[in-house]
């Protein structure tokens, strides 16, 4: 429970953890904009090239970043083989035909079974699930000496694959900044720069500090709900409820058992924190004074340009590329 | 039978990516018989980690526990045969606060809820519960209550009721008296010292308060940063020289019998400075 990556923040030094809260938010927003903004694979590459050049500098190990995606790598990849399939124009740049027989089929599953199997016992089972992959359209391009069922084709076009190559790279983009926000900014400094950044909102009448307020605690809570779902677990553990062994019948019963302790535990510890906010005078929309006060500093206001013109150049790139 | 910690250790990766060593090297037996175990120590000695041990709830990252005869250790979890859950009907835990484990609509019920998990029918489930809950002191008038609408330590009694209607060998307290009144604690104490008796089981409670320790326990555990640097008897135990060292202190009576040895008695009695001098050591017999 203690290994989620993304939104947490790991202490370091370098110029991303130096910013201003606001200033990462603003340019973050404008990256987007102009990721979203680009139209073309070499300019999304340079792109690309420019998140690595700021992880660099940022010292981000490129090894957390991985972290962060692992999660959306299923997501990253189903995205990129439906592109790859589906789209067809462009130059034809491979076309297989596929035969689908006993041998075959018995094939593929068989090699589903052994991934399954081998799945947990090897560190890359990435890999191997690749490996396995390619086994398994070897042999349906291979075996067509048998009589089978029918054929498909498998064609894949030049505009798919790099249309597939560019969502891919975006989505990958964005992953990243996101990561890298969360990963250099405390939670409460984020909360703090999300409240002033929406401080215009008071014009509509939105309690922009009661927002972030809630955001905040939120947030907060996460870690501290997440350590009392683990002490109700072990305690109905040690009064048989089990996850592991158990029987799925048996299983719906004990459920209920884990979760009315969560409830009655999350209800009491929000009355308790309203308590203790009232004790030390906390009123809902009452100005507040900060421990930290945000201070602008001649690098947010660089990062700031850096940010706008990267957003100006990828409109021009976009109208004159 | 019984627990048996072979040379077992616990790590795990702290905050900073660090290891924390909770548990380093520990050896210990508890029989499933006769025992009335105290185990002290100050707050982070790995105290309650070394219980989580007791009843399979946690898996010695090295070394090996045995617990009724089932072996864990890395190496059989890896293999993922040995069963678990068993082990729980034998070694009850009773965990600090009952707000974790308190669910049911009514205290019968949720007493009841326990020996159901171990595939007792809900007539049998029904009459342990109304034996845990007589032993708690626990009358008829509780059973159709809701057991949030109790007090603090109702509730408690509730919850150990729920772990001793599994009528469990070995009984393990996490300090079962905090959060109760003085009358109530006493009453408690009484209680676990009558079960122990009539049913002959063992007893290990976690306690601060080390008056309980004194006049309950048969056996005394101490740990200190991790490691388990006593297993024996209680008088030694107070008389040790590294007691303050562990942050521990010695009981009340002990403390007023030392003050009294040092006010000038007015006549010199030989039988009673020898008295005395057995009561400063903590021998009452």
């Amino acid at each position: 429970m203690n290994n989620i990556v993304i939104g947490r923040y790991i202490p370091g030094d370098s110029f991303l953890y130096r910013l201003d809260p606001r200033v990462k938010l603003i340019a973050l927003l404008m990256l987007f904009i102009a990721t979203f903004v680009i139209d073309s694979l070499w300019v999304m590459t340079g792109a690309l090239g420019f998140v690595l050049v700021l992880l660099i500098f940022g010292k981000i190990s490129i090894k957390r970043v991985y972290l962060g995606l692992r999660p959306l790598l299923f997501l990253l990849i189903f995205t990129f083989v439906f592109q790859v399939l589906f789209n067809t124009q462009g130059r034809l740049l491979i076309s297989l035909e596929l035969h689908y027989n006993l041998l075959t089929i018995f094939i593929a599953i068989f090699l589903v079974i052994l991934w399954r199997f081998l799945k947990n016992k090897t560190p890359f089972s990435f890999l191997v699930f690749l490996l396995f992959f390619a086994l398994a359209m070897i042999s349906f391009v291979w075996i067509d000496f048998i009589r089978g069922f029918g054929t498909s084709i498998l064609a894949v076009y030049e505009t798919g694959l790099l249309l597939a190559l560019f969502v891919l790279l975006r989505l990958i983009i964005i992953v990243t900044l996101s990561t890298m926000l969360t990963i250099t900014t405390k939670p409460t400094d984020l909360n703090l720069g999300l409240e002033r950044v929406l401080k215009p909102m008071k014009i509509i009448r939105i309690n922009t500090e009661e927002i972030a307020m809630i955001i905040g605690i939120s947030l907060r809570y996460i870690p501290t709900l997440l350590d009392e779902a683990n002490k109700i677990i072990l305690a109905q553990a040690s009064r048989g409820v089990d996850f592991q062994e158990g029987k799925i019948k048996d299983k719906i019963v004990q459920i209920i058992s884990l979760l009315v302790p969560m409830f009655i535990i999350s209800f009491q510890r929000s009355d308790e924190l309203a308590n203790a906010m009232e004790a030390r005078s906390f009123v809902p929309g009452q100005p507040r004074t900060r421990l930290n006060q945000l201070t602008w500093k001649p690098l947010d206001s660089i990062v700031l340009v850096i940010s706008i013109v990267s957003v100006i150049l990828s409109i021009t790139l976009r109208i004159f590329g | 039978m019984g627990i048996k910690f072979n040379a077992i250790s616990y790590e795990y990766l702290g905050f900073d990516e660090s290891i924390v060593k909770a548990l380093i090297d520990v050896n210990l037996n508890i029989a499933s018989n006769h025992e009335f175990i105290a185990l002290v120590g100050e707050t982070g000695s790995g105290k309650s980690t070394l219980v989580k041990h007791m009843n399979a709830l946690m898996i010695p990252t090295s070394g090996t526990s045995i617990l009724f005869d089932i072996e864990l250790n890395q190496t059989t979890i890896k293999d993922n045969k040995t069963k678990k859950n068993p082990i729980r009907k034998q070694v009850g835990l009773v965990f600090q606060f009952p707000e974790y484990q308190l669910f049911e609509e009514t205290v019968l019920k949720d007493v009841a809820f326990g020996p159901q998990n171990f595939n007792v029918s809900l007539e049998d489930a029904i009459e342990k519960a109304k034996t845990a809950l007589k032993l708690v002191g626990l009358d008829e008038t509780y059973y159709e209550r809701s057991p949030f609408h109790l007090s603090g330590g109702e509730k408690k009694r509730v919850s150990i009721a729920g772990i001793l209607a599994m009528e469990p060998d070995i009984l393990v307290l996490d300090e079962p008296t905090s959060g109760l009144d003085p009358m109530g604690q006493y009453e408690l104490m009484e209680v676990f010292k009558t079960i122990q008796e009539k049913q002959n089981i063992s007893i290990v409670f976690i306690s601060h308060d080390m008056n309980w320790v004194y006049a309950y326990a048969n056996r005394v555990l101490v740990m200190h940063q991790g490691c388990l640097v006593y297993d024996g008897d209680k008088t030694t135990f107070f008389n040790h020289p590294q007691l303050l060292d562990w942050k521990l202190e010695k009981p009340d009576n002990m403390k007023v019998f030392e003050w009294i040895k040092d006010k000038p008695l007015g006549r010199q009695d030989d039988k009673l400075n020898q008295t005395l001098k057995a009561y400063i050591k903590g021998d009452l017999s």
